[in-house]
């Protein structure tokens, strides 16, 4: 019952922490879902200069750690702009734009994997490229897109617990500080640990009724 | 009228369309055969410049369509196609997916889409399947419904492309059958296909093509019974033998 009464204690701490967390993961979700659509987009673009842009965006982003990005954003912000960021903004901003890389390469694969012959069955008609994107292949791709974004949003979740590094007072936070001042190193653990499942149990759960619930239209 | 002038198409090096010249009436049924990978597929691709032309000209009524830019989807609507595998929409109904390009073109409202769709579906006989997804349908079954779909459209030309390839023998026919009674109602057909014996009996000239070029044309039952070019010959006399 040891866990129990340490959460009761420091409840105000996890509260704090589990507000910051849900909203860090909420807006990157947001702004990193609207982020990646355009950046697919772009990535999809016959245009050479900017199919490139999206492709050297989205790679530096997958190849470098979120720990790495979220420092970069904090310490950059001041250090190029002379904005003095706080800490909850800038893990924002790093997660959304990490978030975004993923969600474009996702939405991009999803698109592609459609089959050729429905674009030209659909051109064949006399349709536009707006038209035939917008009847023919994106409601198709996503089906394939949704799984894949629901494990995204999954990941974004536990790994908005970086900006802990960076001074954000997220849920992990709270568990260094209930760790250092309880004196108890292990069952704090537990109780960010049982939060943060909870979190991603119940947004995949969401995302698999989601799906069953277009997989009705086959 | 399609006019088809020094038309060349090339895939990287490959040279799959050397120097086309063709002219195609109003109402005529053209047969296109020849063996596999002799461009027979790319020439009517062409056609609606679902593959752009390397160079030379395709004229539809008079419109160089290889210079079109995005005016090119007013001149598709006129150009019905057929595909091999089909393509029906697998997220459409079977009336959704004939109704879907009238109504997004403009050219019918919702209403009149149905009904034409309903019209289309029983001559094809296939007015049972209105409500069900591709996904349920035999092969000849698709293929007749992907045929309503560019009907829909009143289109002045429709293209085939292999229509009958990927069907199961006892399926030919049904769709063949369609294709035959199309015929006679005046509309402009490009057929490319395998069947040696509906081209001779539908169409009203046939072109044989080889390694990208036109080897021979003629109506259709000279180009069968008396052929003249010796590679003509030698394709009729490997498919005619059985």
């Amino acid at each position: 019952m040891k866990v129990l009464e340490l959460l009761f204690e420091y409840r105000t701490y996890y509260l704090t922490g589990m507000k910051i967390t849900l909203l860090l993961s909420f807006g990157g979700l947001v702004a990193g879902a609207t982020l990646g659509s355009i950046i697919s987009l772009l990535k999809l673009s016959k245009f050479k200069p900017l199919s490139v842009i999206a492709s050297i965006y989205i790679e530096i982003v997958r190849g470098t750690p979120m720990m790495v990005q979220i420092a970069m954003v904090y310490f950059g912000s001041y250090v190029l702009t002379g904005i003095n960021m706080d800490g909850f903004m800038a893990a924002l901003i790093a997660v959304s734009l990490n978030s975004a890389a993923y969600v474009a390469e996702i939405i991009r694969s999803g698109i592609q994997s459609i089959d050729k012959g429905q674009t030209e069955a659909s051109q064949s008609l006399g349709l536009t490229k707006g038209q035939t994107m917008r009847h023919i292949i994106l409601p198709q791709a996503v089906k394939n897109i949704l799984p894949a974004l629901g494990n995204e949003f999954v990941t974004l979740i536990k790994e908005t617990s970086v900006a802990s590094t960076i001074g954000v007072a997220d849920l992990m936070y709270a568990s260094k500080i209930v760790q250092s001042s309880s004196f108890q190193p292990f069952s704090p653990l537990i109780i960010v640990a049982v939060t943060y499942f909870f979190f991603t149990f119940t947004l995949s759960q969401l995302v698999g009724v989601f799906e069953r619930r277009m997989a009705h239209n086959d | 009228m399609i006019k088809i002038v020094n038309l060349n198409k090339y895939f990287g090096n490959k040279h799959v369309l050397k120097d086309i010249n063709l002219e195609i009436e109003d109402g005529e049924v053209i047969g296109v055969i020849g063996p596999s990978g002799s461009g027979k597929s790319t020439l009517i691709r062409c056609i609606n410049n679902l593959e752009e032309a390397s160079s030379g000209s395709i004229y539809i009524n008079g419109k160089d369509i290889s210079k079109l830019g995005k005016e090119i989807n007013h001149v598709r609507q006129k150009i019905g196609m057929v595909f091999q595998h089909f393509h029906l929409f697998p997220h459409k109904t079977v009336l959704e997916n004939i109704t879907l390009a009238p109504v997004l073109t403009g050219k019918l409202s919702k209403v009149e889409a149905e009904k034409k769709a309903i019209e289309l579906l029983k001559t094809m006989g296939l007015l049972d399947k209105k409500d069900e997804y591709p996904n349920s349908l035999s092969g000849g079954q698709k293929q007749r419904i992907a045929i309503a779909r560019s009907l829909a459209m009143d289109p002045e030309i429709i293209l085939f492309d292999e229509v009958t390839s990927a069907l199961d023998p006892e399926m030919v026919g049904e769709v063949l059958n369609v294709m035959k009674d199309l015929a006679k109602t005046g509309i402009t057909m490009v057929v490319v296909t395998h069947e040696m014996a509906f081209a001779k009996q539908v169409a009203d000239r046939v072109i044989f093509m080889a390694d990208g070029e036109i080897i021979e044309e003629n109506k259709a039952v000279d180009l069968f019974e008396n052929p003249q070019n010796p590679r003509t010959i030698e394709f009729l006399s490997k498919v005619l033998e059985y």
